[in-house]
């Protein structure tokens, strides 16, 4: 097949390239730009079945997030370093195999050094496979850019992802169960709004925070207007 | 199609070399956890004991044809008492486990929930409600109506929650009645 | 037995629902959902390719994976097939029915990354499914995705007539739509053990 952007790899390209294409601004906005402005959960919805099916408490959203952002960062490493050898027609696959590989070296670390969480995360630690985010910055960002660019990309997304999930995990443990990283907040006498850390309390809670961003974001959007 | 085809096939090479060497490095503390939550579960609910119960144990056949594991708890050569996983499979939203563990007597000597998918708030006050575990402490098959307040039993269902309870003391009373027949001292 | 499948069916798709009980299966939920129509393309799609990914991974399972103590390629294994299914079934259909790919066509891509499908295989396996129940359990597992879909999309395209406000058009009114279903279906829940 010559379907394949190049057959020899230029030699360290992305590696130690002597000048480098890109400049610290550059990895600086790569790694902005996930945050907030390209957030997977809150701008794309993307990567809604964990972020929903865990968050049932700050700490567990924390544990999910980083699970996800170690699994994100080594796949697009892996996707950026040996972009160039691999056909642009078997790359999805490809991809496929190396995030499954990555998610299942996280799942057994976890099960091994973390059981608890393990236990407590159980079905979406494998699923991080089919977690759209890591697959969509894999294919679209990393498997076209240097390896420096690809990380701080999916360092970003990552961790825009992390947040998103403390914060939905946050909003529910403080109605639901009136704590916030297992501290008491609202004390004894706090009649638990439980609704929220059932199913339909992370369809809602992520709802009102969506309409609330969008509240200030068009407020904000007025200000710069005038 | 050759470049595509090897290409796909190192990937996968590699990925299955990577796991492999995982698998291997993580194989002992896994199990070791394991081991550790099974132990846990037994240390709280058997009576003071020396051995370590979870190598300390027998298979016995049940009624229904199903087999039993029975923990054993020794100090010195004695054995005080046994401990035995039961399932309530009639809790709010599947399975409960249960391990029970048992006295001489007869009398429960502990209960721990090992695991359940109760609501939170709600069925799984079991767990989080301090004095409802520990009230079983003591009771045996004879000096207690097995059965919640509702069912004219002796145990507090929780505000909120019936169903919960009565899969649990059910299973309770089960363990009971196994190890009345199968517990030898 | 017939009855011990027809709880496995009963609690898959109403007590445990796989969208708005298990949160599996949420992209396409919320993706697909605009018109009744594409939401039953997607929901064709998904069950067939949902059943016959559980019975070859539980096939493979079984055959491969246990006997040669290969567990840690699971997830691998897993999402490698799903992946081929869905490639197998482009073609297949592309090639027989013009008609029906035209209308599945542009859900198949989406269905590699639906994490219900990853989703059911791997609950198959914890459960430890026999064949009948395998097959039960996936089916009714679509059929639940399936109904919380068209229920979504029947919802929505009444939205789409109503007068929202401004911080809650778009996704944010959707889920918080999709979380009063989720509450409604909370009341099946105690129906049926398991």
């Amino acid at each position: 097949m010559s379907s394949a952007p190049s057959t020899a790899l230029p030699a360290g390209e992305g590696l130690v390239a002597p000048a480098p294409s890109f400049s610290l601004a550059e990895l600086g906005d790569d790694f902005r730009r996930g945050i907030w402005q390209e957030n997977g959960v809150f701008k794309q919805m993307l990567g809604l079945c964990p972020a929903l099916a865990v968050t049932t408490t700050a700490v567990n959203g924390l544990a999910m997030g980083l699970a996800t952002l170690a699994v994100m960062i080594a796949s697009s490493s892996s996707v950026s370093l040996f972009r160039n050898l691999i056909p642009a027609n078997v790359r999805i696959p490809a991809f496929i195999v190396m995030i499954a590989t990555f998610v299942t070296v996280v799942d057994l670390s976890m099960n091994a050094f973390a059981h608890e969480l393990h236990k407590t995360l159980g079905l979406f630690i494998p699923l991080i496979v089919v977690n759209c985010i890591v697959l969509g910055r894999a294919d679209a960002f990393a498997s076209k850019r240097p390896l420096a660019r690809a990380i701080a990309d999916s360092v970003g997304v990552g961790v825009g992802f992390t947040l998103a999930l403390v914060a939905l995990g946050g909003v529910r443990e403080l109605l639901g169960f009136g704590s916030l990283f297992g501290l008491s907040i609202f004390g004894a006498s706090y009649p638990p709004f439980l609704i929220f850390v059932l199913p339909p309390g992370a369809f809602i809670a992520l709802g009102l925070m969506l309409a609330a961003a969008n509240h200030y974001g068009a407020t904000a959007a007025k200000k710069v207007g005038n | 199609m050759s470049r595509m085809t090897l290409a796909l096939f190192t990937v996968c090479v590699i990925g299955a070399i990577i796991l492999a060497l995982v698998d291997r490095a993580t194989r002992a503390p896994i199990a070791e956890q394991q081991r550790q939550e099974v132990l846990r579960a037994l240390d709280s609910v058997l009576p003071p004991h020396t051995n370590s119960a979870d190598q300390d144990s027998r298979t016995v056949v049940v009624g229904d044809g199903s087999q039993v594991v029975l923990y054993l708890a020794r100090r010195g050569d004695n054995v005080v008492g046994t401990a035995l996983a039961v399932t309530a499979p009639d809790g709010y939203s599947g399975d409960i486990d249960i391990m029970v563990g048992i006295d001489r007597g007869g009398r429960i000597s502990g209960v721990a929930i090992l695991s359940h998918a109760e609501t939170p708030g709600l069925g799984d006050k079991m767990t989080t409600d301090r004095d409802w575990l520990p009230w079983f402490r003591g009771r045996s098959l004879t000096d207690t109506q097995w059965g919640v307040k509702k069912d004219g039993g002796d145990v507090d269902q929780f505000t909120g929650a019936t169903i919960t309870p009565r899969a649990v003391v059910g299973a309770i009373h089960r363990a009971l009645e196994l190890c009345a027949s199968h517990c030898r001292y | 037995m017939a009855g011990e499948l027809a709880l496995i069916a009963v609690s898959a798709i109403f007590v445990n629902n796989f969208v708005l009980a298990r949160f599996l299966g949420i992209c396409p939920f919320l993706g697909v959902s605009r018109k009744i129509e594409s939401a039953i393309g997607m929901t064709m799609a998904v069950l067939f390719v949902m059943t016959v990914a559980s019975v070859v991974t539980w096939l493979l399972e079984r055959l491969i994976l246990v006997p040669f103590d290969l567990q840690y390629l699971r997830t691998i294994t897993y999402i490698l097939v799903i992946a081929s299914l869905v490639q197998l079934v482009e073609m297949v259909v592309q090639k027989t029915s013009p008609v029906l790919y035209q209308a599945l066509g542009i859900f198949l891509p989406l269905i590699t990354t639906n994490c219900a499908i990853l989703g059911v295989a791997i609950l198959v396996r914890q459960k430890s499914y026999g064949f009948l129940e395998t097959l039960t359990f996936s089916l009714a597992a679509g059929v639940g995705f399936g109904l919380a879909l068209v229920l979504l999309a029947g919802l929505r395209e009444s939205l789409a007539l109503a007068r929202i406000p401004r911080a809650f058009q778009g996704n944010a009114i959707v889920l918080v739509s999709a979380g009063i279903l989720s509450l409604a279906f909370m009341g099946f829940s105690g129906l049926v053990r398991g």
